[in-house]
């Protein structure tokens, strides 16, 4: 019992900057919603059901031009058919993969962020410990939209511009550990670095299937450059 | 078109991605090893694309700031400073910078 509260505060601890990042983006797709002409429970309900930040702004959008429920259900399915392969790869390290409430949890928040803060912890996960993390995140994502559908961007210009770096610093920061254990980190890191950018900014393909395409090609090349030692298989 | 509708089905379409494959690991460990291998390789592969190019399209003119906040995160972690140290300077560096050019 006293090891699963140390567990559930890790969680916590980690989830921390993930409830910053979130919590100031979230103001942003509150207001949205509220520009969008949905209620207030209509707009938190978005945010409470999907839980996703790219997909949740798509999906405004889209449905802001007037596409069709298909159309949206297409495009927002898309966008978040990188979870297929985040979730199998964090699947493998929970300590007891066989709860079916864990891993509906752990499912529902398979966020970007928190599959990568689970990914690089260097233990098998106990649900304790991505309840803690989860759930830290979804406060900040749930509290945000609410507090920007009221009150707006409230933040000062700067502070709003700022607070966008805490996620990219976090990913940075995981990086940069890995990088420091091998450096074939780096190189496997910027194989999707550099097609994402390509794709993105040269050649204009959407978000969510750069995502994709850079994710599998630079997955593909680290599992070529790794030993299977590297790899963590024994 | 009905708001409670739309709101449900984009919570089925962006769950069901996440939640399926943890009740697929019996299947995932059957799998070739090389596809395994690419499961254990797949977080560090994430990282490059979830930093760039977004980091630095998000501030617009001023991307410099964000190229400056993920590196100072990425260093300050390289040389064994904790996540929340890291994650610190990269707001102090990049706040910095955003006033220095006028945000």
């Amino acid at each position: 019992m006293g090891n699963g509260i140390k567990e559930v505060r890790e969680g916590i601890h980690d989830g921390f900057p993930i409830f910053i990042g979130y919590f100031t983006t979230a103001l942003a797709f509150g207001l949205l919603t509220r520009t969008s002409g949905f209620t207030f429970v209509e707009g938190v309900l978005v945010s409470i059901t999907n839980f996703a930040g790219s997909g949740q702004f798509l999906m405004m959008n889209l449905y802001n031009a007037g596409t069709f429920l298909l159309g949206i259900a297409i495009s927002v399915f898309f966008i978040n058919s990188r979870y297929i392969f985040m979730a199998a790869s964090l699947s493998g390290k929970l300590r007891n993969p066989s709860s079916v409430p864990g891993r509906i949890m752990t499912g529902f928040g398979t966020t970007d962020e928190v599959f990568a803060v689970a990914s690089f912890k260097g233990v098998k996960l106990p649900y304790t410990y991505m309840a803690g993390l989860i759930f830290t995140s979804y406060a900040g994502w749930v509290s945000g939209t609410a507090v920007g559908y009221v009150a707006g961007t409230f933040l000062p210009d700067v502070v709003q511009k700022a607070a966008v770096i805490t996620v990219y610093a976090m990913f940075a920061s995981l990086l940069g550990g890995e990088v420091r254990k091998n450096v074939k980190a780096l190189l496997t890191a910027s194989v999707s670095a550099l097609i994402n950018t390509i794709l993105i900014l040269v050649i204009g393909v959407s978000t969510g299937l750069s995502f994709l395409i850079s994710l599998i090609a630079a997955t593909i090349f680290g599992a070529v450059i790794y030993t299977d030692k590297e790899a963590g298989i024994e | 078109m009905n708001k409670l509708v739309l709101i449900l089905t984009c919570s089925a379409v962006t769950l069901l991605p996440r939640i399926i494959p943890y009740f697929a690991s019996s299947y995932l460990k059957k799998l070739p090893g090389f596809i395994r291998k690419c499961m254990l390789l797949l977080p560090v592969a994430s990282l490059g694309a979830l930093i760039f190019p977004l980091a630095l399209t998000d501030f617009g003119p001023l991307w410099i700031a964000g190229l400056v906040g993920v590196t100072t995160a990425f260093l300050t972690s390289f040389f064994r400073g904790p996540m929340i140290l890291a994650i610190v300077i990269a707001l102090l560096s990049t706040t910095g910078m955003l006033m220095a050019m006028g945000a």
